[in-house]
């Protein structure tokens, strides 16, 4: 297979605050968004021929990705007004595929490895793996090499096997998506129609991002694997151990502790006195003031920290103003996302562009819509909707 | 592949195009079109050397007959040209009478004939010959059936050469030749070279020079539009990540740029070497930008400011003594501005460029030169290299700010929260498309604002009639009531630039006067702002910022503004009527 469709259209409704200015596909993890990591294991397997269906904040991923030049590929974006599912998303692009190709969502995160072997496999097939919580996804049975059921989130777990979403398909598919709106569904047409669909099965990297807490766990999956580089500055007296990658024209000032495996982006100015502890991912421009502990968390571009600030196992979304003593530490919660009840260990969830004043302390499990307001020494717990104001 | 090159370059002009091709006889193949459409027409031509031309129409209207490359009476030369011949019209009569055939009003029209006067055998020595007899300015490609070389000759209008591997390109700009190679000499005013596939020689003022070539950073990814529907939409959504690198550059490097340097050399020779006040000069939105400029310097440097128009500024008397002068344009190449910095260095004073073109003429008229480092724009509406240019601006005037160390610091956290601030109102893109849907209704708008929001109003304007058509003018709040007021009615929107600093009061009283007289007003505040909201009938909302800054998220909302208004309305954004990206003419 010479060619991919990436379906990037998506919100991921359910990752708010993070997805309300950007799409899914464009969640950073450890400095990269998502699609990247796809782009790159499809380049690194020698498939540069991208088609990118987009729809919602599609200028996030054009500014970010733009025609895939940088990363040695050919991207070629079509538009889904309207984000019906994967099928329909997958009928855009029908007048640009060739013959073969493969399909893939734009928000799991994979490694080179994950499709080595698959992108040389015919039509029709699909990629499965092996979770240890396979009632979120569909699930497959086989049977001599081909899929012989497919169960979409079933009631019981029989087998552990689940679809990643990634298939190789022929322009034959358009022929069986007729009307349906989802690609499983389309699969099951084409089961039940007779047509063999090749099961494949990968160990590698394939990990799927739905809430906001998971930012977390994929941003430790891949920091365990980043390659140490220094681009910036560490004064006398700034102490660096471990995996960790300091972007161009970052300062470590005196006195500050880092132990990896820790990124830090480019221009960032972080102490003195500042301790970043395992996995902790930092975007661009990022000021972390004297005497602040950051701890398993993810920090995006543009963010200000105050001083004597604690955040443990949080995610903070770009361009927050933190004032100082902000503290954010971590506890066992029921977090409620749409209808769901989910018990978690996680620490402050804050969106894009919030603003805190200083000694705000944020219990453990909140989530903080995007472009709020904290006045100072307020206490914030539960859910906060986007342009929130709290005195 | 010369059509390629040469869409490449529509953003210098796009309203005809040609290509000359030669092997032992010239093709040539042109017409009043843009290249997308010459493409579909031309038929296949062979050669080892060839020329092709994009104009955007000085002398004689757009028609094919005009459309470069010219041809002599035997048609065995081919002429392209950038620049006017000033006294063509003295060469047509004399060529005329010596019996050449003319075809086109153009100037450029002449260059082919003298040479085929002038040619014994020898295209070189023949080319040289007719630039003697030619005044003005120009930029030159020629060649001749048989001849597999080009011949080029570089006066005012810019050239570069590519550099190739046993292959060689010569064009007006980088983005042009980027797909074949990154290796680029650009040639000095007076040179003249001949270039084959296999060799370069540039000659200046008669003898052999060598010019240095440069590596170009920029990817020809960088000069296309990855996904987005026009470049322009394109260059405003970088502007988060263009303000983040200037930051970057300016902030905390290890070692110091060159930039740097020549940041703090600048800002050095207003505190310590006497300089009493400062002189701006530029021209269209780079105006506006220095107008802007005058409020940051006087406010943090406290010296006078003097802004300019470039092309007035030519035409009258100045007492320059321990003035720095500070030339804004992003082309470095723009006429009008090169003709004062010229000036200004002829009577010695001391001329700083902000430029965004690396090695362009401007960075080498000046004393000093920073880059703004944007990245090319191809969008002939300045967007990205404007606030570039706010970056630099900034920088300058920080770095030697007299004010206290309070509220300098304050002004640095200001700095480094504008590119999320930035991003903001981009994300805030469909509040703005409906704006944009109430004023595509209306002819006529009027930009107001105070202090620094003045100059912000005035880009508001500008940007809106260059894409849109939309007759747009720009004032100040204070002056409506001096005369435009009788323009005011129910047809004549208003767009209100509020910042809160101590304007503010009296930008509320000029916002009644308006409402008073039934003009429907548009403001841009604070997303808090209730007495605007209640004054104005529709509120763009942006993120609260120091005044200081205001100019930036301010300029970015009308930028979106004007974008989405063109867009309802159908323009082509990218290449507007009747503009060029880099005026070279005056």
């Amino acid at each position: 297979m010479r060619q991919a469709v990436i379906l990037a259209a998506g919100e991921g409704q359910r990752l708010r605050p993070f997805t309300v200015n950007k799409p899914k596909g464009m969640l950073f993890i450890a400095g990269k968004p998502i699609l990247q990591y796809v782009i790159e294991a499809l380049a690194q397997n020698g498939v540069r021929d991208i088609v990118m269906v987009v729809g919602y904040k599609r200028e996030q991923i054009f500014d970010c990705l733009g025609s895939g030049e940088q990363f040695g590929v050919d991207i070629v974006y079509i538009n889904q007004e309207k984000q019906l599912g994967t099928a329909h998303a997958l009928t855009q692009v029908q007048s640009v595929v060739g013959d073969e190709f493969l399909v893939l969502p734009g928000d799991n995160l994979i490694e080179a490895g994950t499709i080595a072997d698959f992108v040389n496999v015919g039509p029709s097939a699909m990629l499965l793996k092996e979770v240890d919580n396979p009632l979120r996804y569909g699930v497959i049975t086989i049977e001599d090499g081909l899929v012989k059921q497919i169960e979409e989130k079933p009631e019981e777990i029989t087998v552990n096997t689940i679809n990643t979403g990634i298939y190789a398909f022929s322009r034959d598919i358009f022929q069986f998506i007729g009307t349906e709106l989802n690609l499983p569904d389309v699969i099951q047409k084409m089961l039940a129609q007779g047509c063999a669909v090749g099961a494949f099965e990968t160990e590698d990297t394939w990990l799927d991002i739905v809430y906001p807490w998971d930012i977390l766990s994929l941003n430790n999956a891949v920091l365990r694997h980043i390659q140490p580089t220094l681009e910036g500055t560490i004064e006398a007296g700034g102490f660096v151990r471990g995996l960790v990658v300091v972007g161009k024209d970052s300062v470590i000032r005196s006195g500050s502790y880092i132990v990896g495996p820790v990124i830090i982006g480019s221009n960032c100015d972080i102490g003195p006195g500042v301790s970043i502890m395992p996995s902790t991912s930092i975007g661009d421009n990022v000021l972390i003031s004297p005497f602040t502990e950051v701890r398993n968390s993810a920090i995006g571009a543009d963010v200000t920290i105050g001083p004597g600030s604690i955040v443990q196992d949080s995610v903070i979304d770009e361009g927050c103003t933190l004032g100082g003593h902000f503290t954010a530490c971590s506890g066992e919660v029921e977090v409620r996302v749409n209808d769901a009840y989910h018990g978690v260990n996680v620490g402050a969830m804050i969106g894009a562009g919030c603003s805190l004043g200083y000694n705000v302390v944020a219990q453990p499990g909140v989530i903080v819509g995007c472009y709020s307001q904290v006045q100072a020494s307020k206490v914030i717990h539960g859910k906060l909707p986007d342009r929130s104001t709290v005195f | 592949m010369l059509l390629d090159c040469l869409k490449r370059l529509e953003y210098r002009g796009y309203d005809s195009c040609g290509v000359a091709v030669a092997l032992d006889s010239v093709g040539m193949y042109k017409d009043s079109v843009r290249v997308e459409a010459l493409k579909k027409t031309i038929p296949e031509m062979k050669g080892l050397v060839g020329v092709g031309h994009t104009r955007w129409a000085t002398h004689g209207e757009p028609s094919r007959v005009n459309a470069h490359p010219h041809l002599d009476c035997s048609g065995s030369i081919a002429v392209v040209h950038n620049g006017v011949v000033t006294n063509y019209r003295r060469l047509r009569h004399q060529l005329s009478s010596e019996g050449h055939n003319f075809v086109s009003e153009t100037d450029t029209e002449v260059i082919p004939h003298l040479i085929e006067k002038y040619y014994e055998g020898d295209l070189e020595e023949a080319v040289r010959a007719a630039l003697n007899d030619i005044e003005g300015s120009y930029a030159i490609i020629a060649l001749k059936a048989g001849e597999p070389k080009l011949v080029i000759a570089r006066k005012d209008s810019p050239l570069i050469i590519g550099v190739g591997d046993r292959e060689n390109f010569v064009a007006s700009d980088v983005p042009a030749i980027l797909d074949y190679t990154g290796r680029v000499i650009y040639l000095e005013d007076d040179d003249f070279g001949v270039i084959t596939a296999n060799s370069i020689k540039i000659c200046h003022n008669g003898t052999e020079v060598t010019r240095e070539g440069q590596q170009v950073h920029w990817s020809v990814e960088e000069a296309q539009r990855g996904g987005y529907e026009h470049f322009m939409l394109k260059e405003i959504h970088e502007q988060p990540r263009v303000i983040r690198q200037t930051l970057g550059e300016y902030t905390q490097s290890a070692d110091p740029l060159e930039d740097l340097e020549a940041m703090r050399d600048a800002s050095a020779m207003v505190k310590n070497q006497g300089v009493e006040s400062v002189l701006m000069l530029a021209c269209g939105t780079s105006y506006n930008a220095a107008l802007i400029g005058k409020y940051i310097i006087e406010e943090l440097l406290r010296v006078p400011v003097v802004v300019e128009v470039a092309s007035e500024f030519n035409y009258y008397r100045h007492t320059l003594s321990r003035t720095l002068a500070v030339a804004l344009t992003q082309s470095g190449e723009t006429a009008d501005t090169l003709k004062a910095m010229k000036k200004l260095r002829e009577v010695g004073c001391r001329v700083v460029a902000i430029t965004n073109v690396v090695g362009s003429t401007a960075s080498r008229i000046a004393n000093q030169t920073i880059y703004t480092k944007a990245g090319p724009e191809i969008s002939v509406a300045a967007t990205k290299t404007f606030i570039a240019q706010l970056m630099v601006l900034y920088w300058l005037a920080i770095s030697y700010s007299k004010t206290d160390a309070r509220k300098l610091a304050n002004l640095l956290m200001g700095l480094r929260q504008l590119p999320s601030k930035v991003q903001q109102v981009l994300d805030s893109d469909d509040q703005i498309k409906e704006h944009a849907l109430f004023l595509s209704r209306y002819k006529n708008a009027f930009f107001i604002g105070r202090g620094i929001s003045f100059p912000v109003a005035l880009e508001g304007a500008l940007k809106l009639k260059e894409i849109s058509y939309i007759h747009a003018e720009g004032y100040a709040a204070g002056e409506m009531k001096h005369g435009p007021f009788s323009l005011l009615g129910r047809d004549a929107p208003v767009i209100a630039v509020v910042a809160k600093d101590n304007t503010y009061d009296t930008m509320l009283t000029n916002i009644r006067e308006v409402k008073a007289r039934k003009s429907p007003l548009l403001a841009l505040a604070e997303e808090d702002d209730e007495a605007i909201a209640e004054l104005a009938d529709s509120v763009i909302s942006l993120p609260g910022i120091d005044a200081l800054f205001s100019p930036v998220i301010n300029v970015v909302a009308l930028q979106l503004l004007a974008y989405h208004t063109a867009k309802k309305l159908d323009c082509p954004i990218d290449y507007p009527r009747n503009l060029a990206k880099s005026v070279t003419v005056e």
